[in-house]
């Protein structure tokens, strides 16, 4: 003969499925004592309360959750940085660390490094080639990078080296014959 | 003293956490005033001592905080608090052992209309059965506490931990075989 199921013994202890539905009940001290057991613990454990705090308790665990929520909530507005699709943060930085290395590179050409091979110097060779922005070049870089916090993304680890100058210092000569192109084209996209 | 603002203070729920998450001043303060009792006594109960209840009880509230943005009526806020404070007491009690109560936390429990020797005799009973419920295996605690203490359904227990009406009810029956156990001749 089968038991009655713990979901069967708690269903009846409670009360909310009459004894007459389990016939077995009957039959069974086994299950019987079960359900007997059960509504005793249930009364010994029902009503039991939880010691009440001291009255200042409350306000004080209202005041260490505010203070928790303040020092979570971004006080720079670049934090906003986290709230966008991860896919987009790098995605636009990394146009910015381009668009910056070309701004400083038109504006400055960076002296070749001492001891630096023969590719650096074609590399700023390059950077000559492209010549000084147009406006629109210029507009279009204004664009991208308006609203870009350079100490943001370097802090949220998403710059490498730290500074555009240093990206543009150690883009090499495919990278830029690649980012002249790039600028290029996207002068060109923006209707120049 | 904290007191919510008073244009806050009609909001109903749904109302409350559009205000919150609009970041309208005093907003969330006031939800924290609203379930800070709820929230404590579940963290109590699971814990059985005031200071790790007074830690998850602010982890839950932070927690809530952080997720309220996935917070879309599904259920009930109270349901949803609970659901939080459930898996953060979970992963506390998974992390560490936990000191239980000891006689100096019960000092202020409500001691009115009762003779000072049924008081006493009530307020041991009730360490003695807090403490129990705080030595069962997690999940049966759980259940134990939201079912007994909460008066909460089994269906809105098995929404709170993921799992079924029938698993609930048969944690429920092994917490009690358990609780029984540990109570001895007390019951
Ligand atoms: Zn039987």
């Amino acid at each position: 003969m089968d038991h009655l199921k713990p979901e069967e013994v708690v269903d009846i202890a409670e009360g909310t499925r009459a004894e007459s539905s389990a016939p077995h009940l009957s039959t069974c001290e086994l299950c019987r004592t079960q359900v007997r057991e059960m509504r005793a613990m249930l009364s010994a454990v029902a009503d039991v309360d939880v010691p009440e705090p001291s009255p200042l308790f409350w306000d004080r665990l209202s005041t260490r959750v505010r203070d928790a929520v303040a020092a979570q909530t971004p006080s720079r507005p670049w934090a906003d940085l986290w709230t966008w699709p991860r896919a987009v943060v790098p995605a636009a930085v990394g146009i910015a660390v381009v668009v910056a290395a070309v701004l400083l590179g038109s504006r400055a050409p960076v002296p070749p490094v001492p001891g630096a091979p023969a590719v650096a110097a074609n590399a700023v060779n390059d950077r000559d080639a492209l010549g000084t922005p147009d406006d629109a070049s210029l507009n279009f870089v204004a664009d991208l990078t308006a609203g870009l916090d350079w100490d943001a993304a370097s802090e949220a680890g998403l710059t490498a080296g730290g500074s555009a100058e240093h990206a543009v210092t150690h883009l090499r000569d495919a990278e830029l014959r690649e980012l002249a192109r790039l600028i290029k084209e996207e002068v060109a996209r923006s209707g120049a | 003293m904290i007191t919510a603002d008073l244009a806050l203070a009609g909001l109903d729920e749904p109302a409350l956490v559009e205000a919150c998450l609009e970041g309208r001043p005093g907003a969330f303060d006031l939800l924290v005033e609203r379930h800070r009792r709820t929230v404590y006594q579940l963290c109590y109960r699971f814990v059985g001592n005031h200071e790790d209840a007074s830690d998850l009880s602010q982890d839950v509230f932070l927690r809530a905080f952080r997720g309220l943005k996935s917070f879309r009526g599904q259920a009930s806020l109270s349901t949803w608090l609970y659901r939080i404070g459930v898996n953060v007491c979970l992963n506390r009690v998974s992390a560490k052992t936990l000191p239980s109560e000891s006689i100096d936390e019960r000092q202020f429990e409500d001691a009115r209309a009762q003779s000072p020797d049924d008081r006493l005799l009530q307020e041991e009973r009730g360490a003695r059965v807090r403490a129990a419920v705080a030595q069962l295996p997690p999940k049966q605690r759980a259940t134990l506490i939201l079912r007994m203490y909460h008066e909460m359904s089994h269906q809105e227990i098995a929404d709170v931990l993921g799992s079924s009406v029938g698993a609930v009810k048969a944690n429920f029956f092994h917490a009690m075989g358990n609780l029984k156990k540990l109570l001895g001749d007390d019951t």
